[in-house]
């Protein structure tokens, strides 16, 4: 590890030219993040102002007279040239608040503290879902290829893959909701526990725990399942489809018959050998899917009428509303910068080589 | 075996247990809503305010003549005519000019404190000086931010004087501008409280009663979170019969699908987002009940009269008979609308009956000798525009196959609503199916929009008006029009009325299709939920 502390950061006592050489690469990279997301942000905004929608219909409404419709589209700012438009919103960003959404008549940055926690606890226990069956399906599938195991884990995975999560989300509900009654309908909550619990993270069941209150969490936990296997599902599907080639790939290297020859148990060469060495690309691989997750799933929020990041962004666009899209594009491009640069630094820890 | 596959198995089986563990371990009511409660899904996107004097869609619109009544309201079973409600009684003198309400002296806003004619003489003006586009209930009768102080003024506690700049019919002023959401009556002193100024310009609390206005009605709004729910409770200050049922909770539940699970279900009472597939089937579920109400509303055809083809009202009649009325009204158009072809619905004051209103078929005969008569005996080519949203593409494709088998050729493209409502403010289509929603049940709120066209200059932007949006003028209908909205005899205004729609049934910028219908499936424990196409009664409903 010592080799890792001396290019990434200064230890104590260290020259002041490593610590001005450390300083130099941290602010390269700042200033490269920062490039690439003001980039995406003047993209965005530039493309947005393109689309033949006009937001001020959605504060006035289609019928509204043009007095009205004057009044609306000065106090917006649209009167303004792209650039100060644009300007306007960098600043408002710096604030934190990113001005107001036309389309819910809220600060962006309030809505964004209601469907942000909302997707992540979403997202969250998918993600749990799908790594916790993925990653077990594809060594399996792998170890025993060609087996009815590998079949069978080919086709759930390919049916998870490949069936739109609209549709089994609906079927879902028809199932476990109307039909078995194992857990609730659409929604985070049923209606007598709206508001039961101080919201804290934004995420109910963390929120419920914290408030001492196991019945609003078991209220959340039987909304959140449902939606979350199906999320879970798909990427299950992925996760086990890569886990299982990976595997496949380490496999047929010749250590693995070395270990084999010299006495080594079958699932001691799997776990402690072919495992370890895929760990580094299998974390890529779920970085991804929980970046996915994390952007919303627009389709499945409105199955689920789950309060939700994708969906708030969708009805954004569709009203031409940049603030609230500026804002959550910018999110997007944190989660995913944020992601990459983590999965760097477990590719650090995980691969020696990289030390 | 190993340990390792004890740990695979272990973790798959433990997620696994995830799903089904909820089956076990979650305690499962049995889905019912709480006894005094009514449970409501609905799509509550488009919701961005509960000030009357903003709100400018049709769910706000609904949930706010709960929770601040009009001075006046429509009959709930002929919506032509007008009842008292906060307002008790109402005079007109001689002249014409004057319109003075009486009040009820027993009116308080949920807390108990007394709202008087002063409260709603400030409500009215906050709607005209806030100037967004419910203030045109006001000011297309000549009301304007510098007369509103003299025109419309409260004398005493229960008397409120308004002065109108013409002796308009004293039906349709009530009608149009009494019954309207912008005559709820206000908290005057929380709102002065609470306004806020910026350059000198007061908001007169629209940004404080965005979320909770304070008002004269059965409920009121305690909770609204953004695309979840709104919960309002009852007033128990309320002059009437007190609401029934404590509470109602509106869900937002974006999806048909979701929201008849819901209701089969019984976790909702009412479910009012629901396509016809749904529909269908709910109806023949015998613990839900559908309830149908024929909306003031519209889907037409729009065409470009600035359009060297489509400007000729010879191809805009031949439009006509290629629309199967009876054909779309037997099947795409359930639960979904009634075939009307002429522009004032039919339940309005002064609308041709159901007969006259539609006397339109197929007939691909007369429409191939109307467009060779034209001129254009080969057809053309045109672009139509339309919703991709519920059964617009379906209607269009219809009309679009039976345009094909003349040899016109119409290429449809399909867009988002925001988009589409863009395309039709600024002039930009050559055809375009889209959808109006009339603001009162009287003939002059269509006619005075779709018929009427003071300034058809592109520069005027009158887009407000679709007459204007479709480059239509007629300096004929424009006047007949102005005399209906000033006649006094209610049997003449209505014998106006009439050949006003006829006239424009020949020669107007529209092909009206169908007249949307609002489609509620509600669960037989529900009593006494009562609707009009401008009202939806939540006081009414008990279990």
């Amino acid at each position: 590890m010592a080799g890792t502390e001396t290019t990434a950061r200064p230890a104590a006592g260290e020259s002041p030219a490593a610590g001005m050489r450390w300083l130099k690469l941290a602010g390269r990279q700042v200033a490269s993040v920062a490039v690439t997301l003001l980039g995406l942000l003047a993209l965005t905004f530039f493309m947005g102002r393109m689309l033949p929608i006009d937001p001020v219909i959605a504060i006035i409404g289609e019928q509204a007279e043009k007095e009205t419709y004057d009044m609306v589209f000065a106090q917006l700012g649209l009167d303004q040239p792209l650039y100060v438009q644009f300007w306007r919103f960098i600043r408002d960003m710096m604030t934190g608040q990113f001005g107001d959404a036309l389309f819910t008549g809220n600060k962006v940055a309030d809505d964004l503290r209601r469907v942000f926690p909302a997707t992540i606890e979403l997202a969250t226990v998918s993600i749990i879902i799908g790594v916790g069956l993925g990653v077990p399906f594809g060594m399996l599938a792998a170890v025993y290829r060609g087996s009815l195991l590998d079949h069978v884990a080919r086709f759930i995975g390919l049916l998870g893959y490949s069936s739109p999560n609209f549709w089994l989300g609906l079927m879902g509900l028809i199932l476990f909701y109307a039909t078995l009654g194992w857990v609730s309908g659409p929604g985070r909550l049923d209606v007598m526990f709206i508001d039961m619990v101080e919201p804290v993270t934004g995420m109910l069941l963390i929120d419920s725990l914290l408030a001492g209150e196991p019945e609003v969490f078991w209220d959340a936990f039987s909304h959140i399942v449902l939606p979350a296997s199906i999320l879970g599902y798909s990427s299950m599907a992925y996760i086990s489809r890569m886990t299982r080639s990976f595997m496949l790939e380490q496999l047929s290297q010749e250590y693995i018959t070395a270990a084999r020859v010299k006495g080594m148990s079958r699932w001691r060469v799997v776990w402690r050998h072919a495992f370890r060495n895929i760990l580094v690309q299998l974390v890529t691989v779920i970085a991804l899917a929980y970046a996915f997750l994390l952007e919303g799933a627009v389709l499945t929020e409105t199955v689920f009428a789950w309060p939700g990041f994708g969906r708030y962004l969708t009805s954004g666009l569709l009203a031409g509303d940049m603030n609230a899209v500026l804002a959550c594009v910018l999110i997007i491009g944190i989660i995913f910068v944020g992601l990459n640069l983590l999965s760097d630094l477990l590719y650090r820890t995980l691969d020696p080589r990289t030390r | 075996m190993p340990t390792t596959v004890r740990a695979a198995f272990a973790a798959t089986l433990l997620s696994a247990g995830l799903l089904s563990g909820a089956a076990a371990i979650a305690p499962q009511a049995q889905a019912t809503t709480p006894r005094d409660a009514l449970v409501m899904a609905w799509n509550l996107d488009a919701l961005i305010t509960f000030d009357p004097a903003q709100i400018a869609e049709v769910n706000g619109n609904d949930i706010i003549r709960n929770v601040c009544e009009p001075l006046v309201n429509y009959d709930l079973t002929d919506v032509s005519k007008i009842l008292p409600n906060t307002a008790a009684s109402w005079s007109v003198s001689d002249d014409g000019l004057i319109i003075t309400l009486k009040l009820r002296p027993d009116l308080q806003f949920p807390s108990g404190k007394k709202a008087t004619a002063y409260d709603a003489e400030w409500s009215m003006h906050r709607v005209i000086h806030l100037g967004f586009g419910n203030s045109a209930n006001f000011t297309q009768w000549g009301f304007s931010r510098d007369n509103a102080a003299e025109t419309i003024k409260a004398t005493d506690d229960t008397t409120l004087v308004v002065t109108l700049a013409k002796p308009y019919p004293i039906g349709l002023i009530l009608s149009a501008m009494f019954a309207s959401g912008s005559t709820g009556i206000m908290d005057k002193e929380e709102g002065l409280k609470n306004a806020r100024v910026t350059d000198g310009k007061s908001d007169f609390g629209n940004a404080f009663f965005k979320t909770a206005p304070i008002c004269v009605g059965a409920y009121r709004v305690t909770r609204w979170n953004t695309n979840e729910v709104v919960i309002l409770e009852r007033n128990e200050n309320y002059w009437g019969e007190k609401a029934k049922l404590r509470r109602v909770i509106i869900r937002h539940v974006p999806e048909s699908g979701a929201q008849r699970l819901l209701l089969e279900k019984g976790d909702i009472d009412v479910a009012r987002l629901l396509n016809t597939d749904d529909l269908r089937a709910l109806a023949k579920n015998p613990a839900i009940h559908v309830e149908t109400t024929v909306m003031h509303g519209y889907a037409y055809l729009a065409f470009n009269g600035g359009d060297p083809i489509l400007g000729k009202p010879l191809v805009r009649e031949a439009f006509r008979y290629l629309i199967d009325y009876e054909g779309l009204g037997k099947t795409i158009l359930e639960y979904q609308g009634n075939p009307r072809a002429s522009l004032v619905p039919e339940g309005a004051f002064g609308a041709l009956d159901i007969k006259e209103g539609q006397p339109f078929k197929l007939d691909l005969a007369k429409a191939r000798a109307l467009i060779t008569e034209a001129g254009f005996p080969d057809g053309f080519t045109k672009k139509y525009i339309v919703s991709a949203n519920n059964i617009a593409p379906i209607v269009a494709q219809h009309i679009q196959a039976n345009a094909a088998k003349i040899g016109i050729k119409l290429e449809l493209e399909q867009m988002a609503d925001a988009n589409l409502f863009t395309r039709a403010r600024s002039r930009d289509f050559e055809v375009l199916q889209i959808g109006w929603g009339a603001g009162y049940p009287d003939a002059d709120s269509m006619i005075s929009r779709h018929a009427v066209n003071p300034d058809n200059r592109p520069e005027a932007r009158l887009a407000q008006y679709p007459s204007w949006r479709s480059s239509w003028q007629d300096e004929k209908v424009n006047e007949m029009a102005e005399d209906a909205r000033m006649e006094r005899d209610p049997a003449k205004r209505i014998a106006m009325y009439h050949e006003i729609q006829r006239y424009m049934m020949k020669n107007g910028p529209m092909a009206y299709i169908y007249q949307t219908v609002r489609p509620i499936a509600v669960r037989k424990e529900v009593k006494g939920f009562a609707m009009t196409p401008f009202n939806v009664v939540y006081r009414t409903a008990g279990k």
